[in-house]
């Protein structure tokens, strides 16, 4: 076994028996199952477990201040315990290895997608991203008005041990201290002392700094000084004046009350507090409700998302299948090139080649728009025309593909490069001896045993063209817009740049409900092509077989 | 060894992704559909420069202190010494962090209801819509300084009845003249168009008069629609806007649509200036007007270019309005501690010193009438509050989304010659009373 082994596989200390590195596993007499049982060993495992635990700690402690639900915590502690258990532990070595793969699976897979399908099922978007609860408080919370006419004061807190006081001056210059239990209390006929004509004490009460009054800021909050007219509250930690609270929650009913108006509003299961005498009269913010498949019906039924749909999909197709294409002829033809030793400064060309991989899309998409303009732009500068790259519906189109071949083919040029490298040469000579033209290589040596590496790389770029929204919304923003559209859309809006802009762009705000129920169906579209393409390919894979 | 280690430092990312995503709102429920980025004309009083371009998806979480504000780049370096001194006079911790202008909005709707929110923001009224219908903002109560502010400026931040921030500037649209290739001030816009062809047929300027056109920018162009009559949302008697009063296919509207079509076929209007050519063509000399902000004075200035802002001369007759934003410190409803926000913005925002310093940072007109008239000597700025003056409250409602949108597209197709200016206005319309129900 040893003995067919490549020079420097590493892995392979001269010392293994049979059975291979599996084996070698099993039985824990491979290197880097021995290294765990070293001192050194040992002290980096406890050392990066503790920093794990520490931060679950640090973690779960958060969580129960910010109020989390339970089961944030519970599967906290749950992943935290499997960890301790299975690294501590002699054996379950498969497990060492598989635990934090699973792990991953369920934070970036399984999570975010249960998540999305969640959303797609609720109406959360503008006005429903809060609580029941919070949304109720905010309700209330705004209905606080001033008085009308209300006397207002310049405030100063005021406290002698845990007893609260405000020392108040009205606007013609009047001070009083205000006491919640005594009203107001002009200083004239109280027990001051005044430091540079400023009131520092006053009947025992001591003047705090805002810093000191910060710390008891709840109290404060609450303070309410009793007088003829209604109640006086801190409006900041400076002043203070009357105010009402117009509109009051009653949790026994699960009503609320407006004392000006005397409507009442109930909850409704849309997550409003609607008025009960007339429907159209809801509150704002309202809260998150599961509305069933209510977004699903919209995204097929509403004529404003239905109009050009069919339009808007048929060209994200075209657009990830040109761009497919385009990118892996293009880096397969550079690829060949390249791979022959014929070319000279290789090594800097295949250097050059990678520089669109490297720069940022945000970057140079922005650039390419600016290289686009129409008249201004320096490419129909230095064609001497004015080819409207940009506005012009069909040439629109045709950039965005060549822009986004541009970031495209240096990805496809370096897999092409290393699956080239791949096939044997003895085949090739093999061909040749047999009286193969050089097409004939290309088409029955390489391309199969090329695209037996490279399918699954296709199908994964036209699964990621499929979704590209930053390169149509960065260079045209989908446009130009389609004349005579139900709704505004553009030429070259793919599926989820059009979403984008159905449900966070336009209507009443965001809409996040109906923006995963697209999701959820673009990622439908792109699993049946996946699925059926690799299904396609399998048999390229018998080849190596 | 190694992929051990690596598993370990995995895990820790892993501890602290739950972390992240424990509470009940994650910072970004469906990733692929909320790209941070601005859209351009959901924004147009801000710059595109200052649009931050990051493709970072972490939630923004609050600093530890007692009062957490957030604050774009322009801003946060002349808010600091404020909030230094206001934590130095009164013992608390003051931290002023410094978002993406866009990041603080979304910011604030995501992690407010979290419990990671700030306490106050800097931001523009007409978020109000969205804000407050999210609740996600707290009422302020303005009463003990609105008499020394502008009206206006209190007026745009009331929503509903209740004022939700106190303003700290003004901003609007107005003409700047390159003084020596159009010396005169132009008494009406159809001289205007004459001096702007005039030099542009003499070759002197590339483009006689520049603003942002691509892509097709709504707020840019509203002081010609309103000058022709036309309108976005009908006013009602409160001055709160009726979105069930659309203007933009009026009589007003659709003359306005028609003047478009007839600047693009005359070259007055080029479909190809975009906000940087703007900029580069009035800074250079290569424009000899432009209908732009004071955020883009500190560009022209940097040019060299010598110029002078007045109010965008009357159009076939009418005033033109433009759409007046207005800047200002918010609290948010979630704030940690809302009485030391309200004291922060109540007492130190409201100085001229404030104000002043935040004028130096942005150059935008203050709104508090004191500190305005300390900058107005400036002609520039005077030039900008004349403008403003008869400009309107940029429409903070929810439904301008569908509005931008929709109208930008109809421009689109206006410039393009895709369809006729009457019919691109009504498309427009139409299409927004369908998205609004």
């Amino acid at each position: 076994m040893t003995d067919t082994q490549a020079p420097g596989s590493g892995l392979h200390s001269p010392g293994s028996g049979p059975g291979g590195l599996a084996a070698d596993i099993r039985r824990g007499t491979h290197p880097l199952s021995r290294f765990g049982d070293t001192l050194v060993g040992i002290v980096v495992k406890l050392a990066l477990l503790s920093f794990v635990n520490g931060a679950a700690i640090y973690m779960i402690v958060r969580m129960v201040t910010l109020g989390a639900p339970w089961w944030g915590l519970a599967l906290t502690a749950a992943a935290t315990l499997v960890l301790n258990v299975v690294y501590l532990g002699k054996g379950a070595l498969p497990l060492k290895y598989l635990v934090p793969g699973t792990l991953f699976l369920l934070m970036f897979q399984v999570f975010p997608f249960a998540y999305t399908f969640y959303i797609a099922f609720t109406n959360y978007g503008m006005g429903q991203i809060l609580t029941q609860e919070q949304a109720i408080e905010r309700i209330e919370r705004v209905s606080i008005r001033p008085l009308p006419d209300a006397p207002r004061f310049d405030a100063v807190p005021f406290a002698d041990g845990d007893d609260l006081a405000l020392l108040l001056t009205s606007a013609d210059g009047e001070v009083f201290l205000g006491h919640p239990a005594d009203g107001l209390i002009p200083v004239d006929e109280l027990d001051v002392e005044t430091v540079d004509d400023r009131i520092v004490a006053a009947d025992g009460y001591e003047r705090l700094s805002l810093g000191a009054a910060q710390d008891r800021i709840d109290a404060f909050t609450d303070l309410r000084i009793p007088i003829d007219e209604g109640e006086i509250e801190l409006v900041s930690l400076t002043s203070a004046t009357l105010r009402e609270q117009t509109r009051i929650w009653d949790p026994e009913t699960e009503t609320l009350v407006d004392r000006l108006t005397g409507d009442v509003y109930a909850p409704s299961d849309r997550g409003r507090l609607v008025n009960v005498d007339d429907p159209a009269d809801r509150l704002s913010p309202g809260w998150r409700v599961v509305v069933g498949t209510e977004n699903f019906v919209r995204a097929f039924t509403t004529d404003a998302i239905r109009g050009p749909f069919l339009r808007v999909v048929v060209w994200t197709y075209l657009f990830a299948l040109l761009s497919t294409v385009a990118t892996f002829t293009l880096g397969l033809l550079l690829a060949i090139t390249l791979n022959d030793p014929r070319v000279r400064g290789r090594r800097f060309i295949r250097l050059a080649m990678i520089v669109p991989y490297a720069l940022p899309t945000f970057m140079t998409a922005l650039i390419w728009r600016g290289m686009m303009n129409r008249r201004f732009g320096v490419i129909n500068e230095l064609l001497g025309a004015q080819i409207p790259w940009l506005n012009d519906p069909t040439m629109a189109r045709v950039s965005v593909v060549l822009v986004n071949l541009w970031f495209g083919f240096p990805y496809m040029f370096l897999l092409c490069s290393a699956a080239l490298q791949s096939i044997p040469d003895d085949l090739y000579e093999a061909a040749s001896v047999d009286g193969a033209s050089g097409w004939g290589r290309f088409r029955r040596i390489t391309l199969p045993l090329l695209l037996v590496a490279m399918a699954p790389v296709l199908i994964a770029t036209f699964a990621f063209n499929f979704n590209n929204f930053n390169i149509i919304y960065l260079l045209t923003g989908g446009n130009p817009p389609i004349a005579g559209a139900a709704t505004p859309v553009g030429h070259t809006d793919i599926l989820i740049s059009y979403t984008f802009r159905i449900a966070f762009e336009t209507g009443a705000g965001q809409d996040f409900g109906l923006g995963a129920t697209v999701a959820i169906m673009t990622f439908l579209m792109v699993a049946v092509i996946a699925a059926v393409s690799f299904r396609w390919v399998a048999p390229l894979e018998e080849v190596n077989r | 060894m190694h992929a051990r280690l690596k598993f370990f430092a995995f895990f820790a990312l892993f501890a602290l992704l739950i972390a992240a995503c424990a509470p009940d709102e994650p910072a970004a429920p469906v990733d692929e559909e909320t790209p941070e980025e601005e859209p351009v004309d959901e924004e147009p009083e801000e710059e595109p420069e200052e649009e931050p371009v990051d493709d970072e998806d972490e939630p923004v979480v609050r600093a530890e202190a007692d009062l957490v504000i957030w604050a774009d780049d322009t801003r946060t370096p002349a808010l600091q010494p404020f909030a230094d001194e206001f934590g130095a006079a009164n013992e608390v911790e003051v931290a002023v962090q410094e978002l993406g202008f866009g990041d603080i909005r979304d910011g604030l709707v995501v992690s407010g209801p979290a419990g990671e929110g700030p306490d106050i923001i800097i931001g523009a009224h007409d978020w109000l819509g969205e804000l407050v219908e999210n609740g996600v903002v707290a009422p302020i109560d303005l009463s003990g300084v609105e008499g020394d502010l502008e009206e206006v400026a209190v007026q745009a931040f009331t929503f509903d009845g209740q004022t939700y921030g106190v303003p700290y500037a003004l901003e609007n649209v107005a003409l700047f003249r390159n003084t020596d290739l159009a010396p005169d001030v132009p008494a009406t816009w159809e001289e205007l168009e004459e001096t702007a062809l005039a030099l542009q047929e003499d070759g002197e300027v590339e483009q006689g008069v520049v603003w942002p056109a691509e892509p097709a920018d709504p707020y840019h162009n509203y002081p010609v629609v309103t000058a022709h009559g036309g309108y976005v949302f009908g006013m009602q008697d409160d001055g709160t806007y009726d979105p069930s009063d659309l203007g933009i296919d009026s009589e007003g509207g659709l003359e306005a649509a028609r003047h478009f079509g007839e600047m693009i076929e005359r070259g007055v209007l080029s479909p190809d200036i975009t906000y940087e050519l703007m900029i580069e063509f009035f800074g250079g000399g290569d424009a000899a007007y432009a209908i732009t902000g004071p955020w883009a004075m500190r560009d022209f200035d940097t040019a060299g270019v010598p110029y002078e802002v007045t109010p965008i001369p009357d159009i076939a007759g009418g005033t033109p309005q433009p759409f007046v934003g207005v800047q200002g410190f918010m609290v948010s409803a979630f704030a940690e501690n809302e009485l030391l926000a309200n004291t922060f913005v109540l007492d130190y925002m409201t100085t001229t010193d404030a104000q002043l310093a935040m004028f130096e940072a942005d150059a935008r007109p203050p709104a508090l009438t004191a500190a305005f008239e300390e900058v107005a000597d400036d002609p520039n700025i005077e030039g900008f509050g004349e403008a403003g003056a008869a400009g309107v409250p940029m429409p903070a409602i929810p439904e301008m989304a569908s509005v931008w949108e929709a109208w930008t597209d109809a421009y689109e197709l206006l410039y393009e010659g895709a369809l006729e200016p009457e019919e691109a206005f009504e498309q427009a319309a139409e299409q927004i009373r369908g998205l609004i129900q």
